[in-house]
C-alpha cells in the first residue's frame, strides 16, 4: 500500500523561545493525536520532523503515526531555512519508495514548512535542492510579523500566514494541517488526484491568513 | 462557552445550534444542536436557486417519497436523512439528526469516534488497531452489506443517486450487523440536478475519473449518477467481506504516483482477480505484515464469498467496470446477500475471527479464515418452487442447516422476501433445526401444511411434530401458491 509521507519543517530558532515553541510543541501533539483518530491517516500517513536553527536535523525519521513519539523541540540560534530544505530533499530522497515498473512506490510528500523570521543562511542552495524533489502539496507558514512571505513565496505557492504566533492561533494552524492529511470527498471541477493547490485543502480556520 | 444560535427553519419549526464547528466537509461546516440530537450543516459557498431547490426537495419532496410510506420509519435507521432547510448569516444550511449510538466506539482507543467504514474495512486497522468484539464477525459484514444494498436499492427505486457512496459516507457495526447512510444532502436526480462531487477515491467509477479533466458540461463528462452509485455498492460490498480493494494490485501504470492512481482507478482499471488477465494481481511481496493475511488473494479469494455473490463482483469488476450498463443493480446486491446468508455455516473452531464461513459445495468443507475443516454430517437443503400444479423446478437456492438454525417465511414460500415490507406475521420463525441424538431433524413450529413426500404418498409433518434429514427426503413446506419443496442433500464426511 502507497504510504502517504508527512515531513513537518519547523523553525526552532532563538525568537520562537517561550510562548512559540510550547505551542508548536502542542501543535504537533495535537496533530498526532488527531491524526491518529483517522482511520485513513492511521492506514496511510508516516511523519517526519525537522527543525531549524543555527542548523537542520532531522528529529524524527518518517515514521508510522501509531509509533511516532514526541520529540524534545528546543528554541535557540538562528534561522537555518536553506539548509532545512536541503536536509528534507535528501531525507525524502531516501525515506520515501519510489515508483518503479515493478513496484508501486509512496505519495508524493506533504510538507508543511512553520517559521516566524527570515532565513539567516543561503537560501537558494537549499531552494535549488528543493526544487529537484517531487512534491505533493507543499505549504508555507509564516507565524507572526516578524516572517517574511514573499521569502516562502519561493518555496511554494501555497502560503499562509498567521497574525500572532500565540498558543491559539498555532494549535488551529496545526488543526488544519491535520484535516489537510485526511481526505475527503472530490468536487467535480477539481482536477488531479493530489490535492496541490489551496483550493483543494479544507478551509484554513480564521486565524490562518492565505497570502496571494 | 460558545453561543447557541436560534433559528426558525424553512419549514417553520425552531432550530438551534451551538457556536462551534464540530466538524468540516468538503462542502459544509457542521454544528451541533445544544441537545445533541440533530446536526446543522451549512454549506461554505453560497449555493444557488438550483441548488437550494434540490435541497428543498431532498428535506420535503424525496424524502416523503420513502419515509411517509407504510413501513417508511423503517428507513429510519438506514439513513441519516436531512429533515429541515435554514439560512444563516446569509448561508444555507441542513438539519440531520444526529447519528444512533451504536455508530460510535463506546471504548478502547477511539472512542467517541464514528464508525466510518474504513476502520472495518481495512486489513492494516482490523489488524492492527480493532478489538476483536469491535470487528464483529463475518457474518455481521454479510448483514451490514445486506442493510447498505437494501437502502442503495430503495434510493435507486425513487430515482435519486446518491452519487457520493464511501465508507465516509456509511456508517457501519459490525458489533450489530447495523450500517446507515448518511451525507444524503449531495443527492442526484438524473437529468434534474448534476452532482457537486464526483465522488471519493476509492469508489469513484472508472468513466467518471476518466473523463475528470473533460469541462463541465462537454456530454462525454461522465458525472455521478445510478450506475456509478452501482460500482461504489459493488466496491463496498467487496471491501467489508474481503478487506481489500478490488482494483488496487500490483500493476503500475505510470512512474508517478498521480497518475497511476488516476489510471488504475479510471482507464486502466483492472480486477485485482480477474481470472485470465492476472497482470493486477496484489503482490505479497511489496505488503506490510499488517496487510495480511487479507491481501492475499491466493489465500482468500473472492469466491469464498460463494456463487452468488462470486456472479456479480464478476459483473460489476469484469464485465461492468468499464461498461455500466452491465454492472449489477442494488436489488441485485440484496437478492444475492440474503441468498448467501442461507449458505453460512458456523466455523467449528472457537478462535476463529470470523466465526462463520460460506459454504464451499464440496464434500470436504473448510473454514477459508482459518483452515479448519468440517467434520460429520452436513444437511443441505435444495429448494424447488412450483411453475405449475405438481411440477418442481430448482431455483438454484440452497439452504444450509447447522444445529438451531431457524426456518423462516422467505424460505417456505417464494412470494414472501425479507425486506422493509416484510409482515411482522412473516418474520417469526415456522421452524428449527436441531442435530438430536445423531440425527439431523426439521421441527415443525407454525407451518400448518407441511408434508414428507416420497414414491409411497404423502405423509403431513403437523405442527409440532418433527421430520429427520436422510439424503434424498422430499418435504413440502407449502402447498399454497409460491410454496416450496424442499430436497435434503447430506454430505458425510
Amino acid at each position: 500500500m502507497r504510504r502517504l509521507p508527512v515531513y513537518l519543517l519547523l523553525d526552532c530558532s532563538g525568537s520562537m523561545f517561550g510562548e512559540p515553541i510550547e505551542a508548536v510543541k502542542n501543535g504537533v501533539q495535537v496533530l498526532v493525536s488527531t491524526l491518529r483518530q483517522d482511520p485513513y491517516a492511521l492506514e496511510t500517513a508516516y511523519l517526519s520532523i525537522i527543525t531549524f536553527d543555527s542548523s537542520a536535523q532531522q528529529l524524527t525519521p518518517l515514521t508510522e503515526l501509531s509509533a511516532f513519539q514526541q520529540p524534545n523541540i528546543q528554541a535557540s540560534g538562528c534561522t537555518a531555512l536553506g539548509e532545512a530544505l536541503s536536509l528534507l530533499a535528501a531525507k525524502a530522497d531516501s525515506e520515501v519508495t519510489k515508483t518503479t515498473p515493478d513496484q508501486k512506490g509512496d505519495w508524493k510528500p506533504l510538507v508543511f514548512i512553520m517559521t516566524d523570521g527570515e532565513p539567516t543562511d543561503d537560501l537558494n542552495k537549499g531552494l535549488a535542492d528543493f526544487k529537484k524533489g517531487k512534491w505533493g502539496m507543499v505549504v508555507a507558514c509564516a507565524a507572526g510579523a516578524g516572517a517574511n512571505t514573499d521569502t516562502l513565496k519561493k518555496i511554494t505557492e501555497c502560503v499562509v500566514s498567521l497574525d500572532t504566533a500565540d498558543s491559539a492561533t498555532i494549535k488551529a494552524f496545526f488543526k488544519w494541517v491535520s484535516a489537510s492529511v485526511s481526505s475527503g470527498s472530490m468536487k467535480v471541477e477539481e482536477t488531479g488526484v493530489e490535492a496541490a493547490t489551496l483550493s483543494e485543502l479544507p478551509p484554513p480556520p480564521p486565524e490562518v491568513n492565505i497570502v496571494l | 462557552m460558545a453561543n447557541t444560535i436560534k433559528l426558525t427553519a424553512s419549514d417553520g419549526t425552531p432550530v438551534e445550534f451551538v457556536d462551534e464547528v464540530i466538524g468540516s466537509g468538503a462542502m459544509k461546516d457542521v454544528y451541533f444542536s445544544p441537545d445533541k440530537s440533530y446536526v446543522v450543516g451549512f454549506f461554505r459557498e453560497k449555493q444557488d436557486a438550483n441548488a437550494k431547490d434540490r435541497l428543498q426537495n431532498i428535506v420535503g419532496k424525496y424524502r416523503e417519497k420513502i419515509f411517509n410510506q407504510v413501513g417508511g420509519e423503517y428507513w429510519d435507521n438506514l439513513f441519516c436523512w436531512p429533515t429541515k432547510l435554514v439560512e444563516w448569516n446569509g448561508r444555507l444550511g441542513i438539519v440531520c439528526p444526529a447519528y444512533q449510538q451504536q455508530f460510535f466506539f463506546k471504548d478502547g482507543m477511539f472512542k467517541g469516534q464514528e464508525k466510518q467504514g474504513k476502520w472495518f474495512a481495512s486489513a492494516k486497522l482490523r489488524n492492527k488497531f480493532l478489538t476483536p468484539a469491535q470487528k464483529g464477525t463475518w457474518l455481521s459484514h454479510v448483514h451490514l452489506c445486506l442493510q447498505i444494498a437494501r437502502a442503495v436499492r430503495r434510493l435507486h427505486a425513487a430515482g435519486l443517486a446518491h452519487s457520493d457512496l464511501s465508507y465516509k459516507n456509511v456508517l457501519v457495526d459490525p458489533e450489530t450487523g447495523r450500517a446507515a447512510i448518511i451525507d444524503c444532502d449531495g443527492l442526484v436526480v438524473p437529468g434534474k440536478y448534476p452532482p457537486d462531487v464526483v465522488g471519493t477515491p476509492d469508489f469513484i467509477a472508472p468513466e467518471v475519473l476518466q473523463t475528470r479533466s473533460l469541462k463541465i458540461g462537454d456530454p462525454a463528462k461522465k458525472l455521478p449518477s445510478i450506475q456509478t452509485d452501482r460500482h461504489a455498492l459493488a466496491v463496498l460490498i467487496y471491501m467489508y467481506l474481503l478487506n481489500r480493494h478490488p482494483l488496487r494490485g500490483g500493476k503500475v501504470n505510470d512512474l508517478d504516483a498521480a497518475k497511476d492512481e488516476e489510471l488504475s482507478m479510471g482507464e486502466k482499471a483492472l480486477f485485482v482477480e480477474h481470472p485470465k488477465d492476472k497482470s493486477n494481481r496484489p503482490k505479497i511481496k511489496n505488503m506490510a505484515p499488517s496487510e495480511l493475511p487479507q491481501g492475499d488473494v491466493d489465500k482468500l479469494p473472492y469466491t469464498l464469498c460463494g456463487p452468488y455473490l462470486r456472479e456479480l463482483f464478476d459483473r460489476a469488476f469484469i464485465d461492468g467496470l468499464h461498461n455500466p450498463a452491465l454492472r449489477p443493480t442494488a436489488d441485485e446486491w440484496e437478492t444475492a446477500l440474503v441468498k448467501t446468508t442461507d449458505l453460512i455455516q458456523p466455523c467449528r473452531n472457537p478462535d476463529c475471527e470470523a466465526h462463520w464461513f460460506v459454504f464451499d459445495n464440496s464434500t470436504k468443507p473448510r473454514c477459508p479464515f482459518c483452515g479448519s475443516v468440517y467434520t460429520g454430517q452436513l444437511p443441505i437443503l435444495n429448494l424447488y418452487y412450483s411453475p405449475a400444479k405438481g411440477k418442481f423446478l430448482p431455483e438454484n437456492y440452497r439452504l444450509m442447516v447447522y444445529d438451531k438454525q431457524t426456518l423462516y417465511m422467505w424460505h417456505v414460500n417464494r412470494f414472501v422476501t425479507p425486506n422493509e415490507r416484510t409482515r411482522d406475521e412473516d418474520k417469526k420463525p415456522v421452524g428449527d433445526f436441531h442435530f438430536h441424538n445423531g440425527k439431523w431433524i426439521l421441527i415443525n413450529r407454525r407451518l400448518p401444511d407441511m408434508w414428507e413426500i416420497s414414491d409411497s404418498g404423502k405423509r403431513q409433518i403437523k405442527v409440532g411434530e418433527f421430520v429427520e434429514l436422510t439424503d434424498g427426503r422430499k418435504i413440502l413446506l407449502s402447498g399454497e401458491d409460491g410454496g416450496r419443496l424442499i430436497v435434503v442433500q447430506l454430505v458425510n464426511n
